[in-house]
């Protein structure tokens, strides 16, 4: 038989907060992270402000009593899983724990720093600065730190990470192959990113405005943000509560360009029909979806014609909340996972801030205020990237 | 778990098994790395796109074609690739450029490359596939995932097929990072060296091995039949592990086919499982051909896949004696604290 799998916990760090209840705060307050750079070094902090983590690597280690010298991804990761799996530590004795966690950076950020050094001198620099280079190595540095062993995997498809983590999580419950997974991603700032996608013209040197039609491009973010799902048995013996279950997913490719959405958002259709399907809901069952709305002219406007595709007239509530956190890539699926959670366990839509004039090719508008006290049933999740990834999970109230 | 293997696309440092001569020769090298031999990509990929491909996207993507051709298909339904380290080459270009002209006057096509799913979605672009499509970058288990995932896709998807794929590239700094971290060998070897001695490191290597996987039988074709993974820093454990997934998968095996790659950091694993575990088995060896990596159990799989369509298991790399048959046959793994075992029959 094939097993749901419930989400009962969840943990986070992002820019408007370092855990649950902050950010959720943060957003029921309209409280942004987006700020000029001062824990990134780089050339082009006063062009492009982000969503960056006020502390620094020290300090970040401090919380969870790990190694500073490990890459900052790493870092973020240890600080969200250890906010999720905290009340089960002791209790799964006998369950089979799974440890799924995507990337994009890996170690980059300690690779960049000591680079220009070593192309001048090739013995320059130490060991730990490159040794966890790998996108691997930061999930093998969170795994052993808490001694996940059963399943430890990584996953890199640019944007959509970690929403395939947790796809992955799902699909390996529902198989019977563990009883629980920790999965979602995380990702730090680094120089690499923020140039590469500086390069690509994509940068807003505002506060990034999604969906709005004068948008101008994104900010990044960075983060980590996880949940934990466990199958009944595990349940049980663990003595915890389910939020919610994740009861679809997909992922399907765009298959049009490297870093361009197809106009009409074929591959993000794709996903969102397969993901209702495979949950069993019909348009008009979802009560949120939480965009994947980078704030970027052609994101923006292909998700916003594949939603109108699948919703026609009837679209419902909607909001991107990268305006709150940047857009932390690899991490963003976790992070956004943990706030579809949100939305389903306190009955809130988060606004989509920043939003003032609506967009001329869609026929549908995000929504700008908080609404509470709704019953939410289903919450869709998008997660597009580049190589034409694009997944879509599915939350649904118990 | 039933994996049927309906094409296999290789290319290596052994050259690729569209080579009418491939693995027909005993390698003969001095070396301390072993790059691809890459072949006439005309046959594969139009030339203007060629001319913008790094070598990771043009070997994976000729790797996909061979398997299509060979499954007589235009496209598969779903991709799942493996890449511990991605792509290196445009990674590199770009890091280079960043610290040298200190963030200025950068252009995009490298990082637009540099991603770890470039290569699926090059692919997925090429071909026009919309299905599943995912990159695992788990280290020296980054292939066993994505062959992990083709099986819980196809538990979805009965009568689809999944391109599934190894790739890995090296590049010189990586290697020279590499050997600094006593990774891979500072001195040349030779083939014979790899199977037969251990000394400190390994030949560095990179290669793209794919498959067109589905769970429909086909007669004569291999079937994956398990796969096992683990990590650990204790060799003496590893070796226990073996011994007891040894005894979980019951019966006689025909052939096992050992990772061995004369790091002598290794030693306290292959050798317990040369004269131990695996005394009395006929045993292969296959990082001579390909070098090591963290994907080349892909290889591995590979070169047994090209056994059975060519009915011979090349000499080159038997270690003792000649398999009887190749009805079953193990291949076991290991890179850095990384280990694996793939299952195969034939069906």
């Amino acid at each position: 038989m094939r097993q749901p799998a419930y989400i009962v916990n969840t943990g986070i760090i992002t820019a408007i907060g370092n855990d649950t209840a902050t950010c959720f705060e943060s957003l029921l307050q309209c409280r942004s992270g987006i700020d000029k750079a001062t824990i990134l070094q780089t050339n082009w902090k006063d062009d492009f402000p982000v969503g960056e983590i006020k502390m620094s690597n020290p300090d970040l280690a401090a919380l969870t009593n790990t190694d500073p010298t490990w890459p900052r991804t790493a870092l973020l990761s240890c600080v969200a899983v250890q906010e999720a799996w905290q009340p089960f530590v002791g209790k799964t004795k006998g369950l089979r724990v799974g440890f799924f966690s995507a990337n994009t950076v890996g170690g980059m950020d300690l690779t960049e720093g000591f680079y220009k050094d070593y192309l001048e001198d090739n013995n320059a620099g130490e060991l730990y600065q490159f040794k966890n280079h790998e996108c691997g190595a930061i999930t093998e540095l969170v795994a052993a730190h808490f001694q996940f062993n059963d399943f430890v995997t990584t996953i890199s498809t640019a944007c959509s990470s970690s929403a395939n983590s947790i796809m992955l999580a799902a699909q390996m419950i529902a198989s019977g192959m563990i009883d629980i997974a920790i999965a979602g991603g995380a990702d730090s700032l680094s120089r690499f990113t923020l140039n590469g996608f500086n390069t690509l013209m994509i940068l807003d040197k505002e506060p990034c405005q999604p969906f709005d039609q004068n948008r101008r491009g994104l900010n990044l973010g960075e983060g980590a943000g996880y949940v934990v799902l466990m199958n009944e048995k595990a349940m049980q013996q663990c003595e915890a509560d389910a939020v919610c279950t994740l009861s679809g997913y997909a992922n399907a490719n765009d298959a049009y360009h490297q870093t361009a959405s197809s106009p009409d958002g074929i591959g993000n259709k794709l996903a969102i029909e397969r993901a209702m399907r495979k949950a069993g809901v019909a348009a008009g069952d979802i009560n949120y979806i939480n965009l994947h709305g980078t704030g970027t002219a052609n994101n923006d406007s292909s998700e916003g014609k594949a939603i109108e595709k699948i919703f026609g007239m009837n679209v419902p509530c909607a909001s991107s909340t990268k305006a709150y956190t940047g857009h932390t890539l690899g991490a963003a699926g976790g992070v956004e996972a943990v706030f579809s959670t949100l939305s389903i366990q306190h009955g809130v839509i988060f606004p989509n801030m920043r939003l003032e004039t609506a967009m001329e090719d869609v026929s549908w508008k995000p929504t700008t205020t908080l609404l509470q006290d709704i019953n939410i049933r289903n919450v869709l999740s998008n997660s597009f990237g580049f190589g034409g990834n694009c997944s879509s999970l599915i939350f649904s109230k118990c | 778990m039933n994996l049927y293997i309906n094409g296999t696309g290789l290319i290596s440092a052994a050259g690729s098994n569209t080579d009418a001569d491939f693995l027909y020769n005993v390698p003969e090298y001095d070396t301390n790395q072993l790059l691809c031999k890459e072949p006439d990509y005309a046959a594969f990929i139009p030339a203007m796109q060629l001319r913008r491909m790094s070598k990771a996207v043009r070997m994976g993507v000729a790797a996909s074609k061979i398997c299509f051709s060979q499954a007589s298909i235009e496209k598969p339904d779903a991709l799942s690739i493996g890449t511990a380290m991605g792509c290196l080459y445009d990674t590199e270009q770009f890091l280079k450029k960043m610290v040298v002209q200190n963030e200025q006057q950068l252009t995009p096509t490298a990082f637009i490359q540099s991603t770890h799913n470039t290569v699926a979605g090059q692919i997925a672009l090429l071909c026009g596939c919309n299905g599943h499509n995912l990159t695992y970058t788990h280290r020296a288990h980054s292939f066993e995932h994505a062959l992990i995932n083709a099986k819980l896709y196809l538990d979805d998807h009965a009568g689809e097929q999944v391109l599934c794929g190894g790739i890995d590239e090296l590049i010189e700094p990586s290697r020279h990072l590499m050997q600094r971290a006593g990774v891979y060998a500072a001195s040349n070897r030779s083939a014979k060296d790899v199977v037969g001695t251990y000394a400190q490191g390994s030949v560095a290597g990179e290669g793209a091995s794919f498959f067109l996987l589905n769970a429909a039988p086909v007669k004569g074709t291999l079937c994956i039949k398990d796969i096992s993974v683990f990590s650990t820093k204790d060799k003496a454990a590893a070796v226990n592990n073996m011994a007891q997934y040894l005894n979980d998968i019951a019966g006689s095996i025909d052939l096992v086919m050992l990772g061995v790659n004369g790091d002598e950091n290794s030693r306290e694993f292959y050798e317990p499982l040369k004269n131990g575990v695996f005394a009395g088995v006929p045993q292969a060896a296959f990082k001579q051909l390909c070098g090591e990596y963290a994907t080349s159990s892909a290889f591995a799989l590979g070169l047994l896949s090209h056994a059975v369509t060519s009915g011979e298991v090349p000499s080159s790399v038997i270690l003792n004696n000649q398999p009887k048959a190749l009805r079953r046959v193990l291949i076991v793994n290991h890179f850095l604290h990384y280990y694996s075992c793939i299952l195969v029959e034939l069906a």
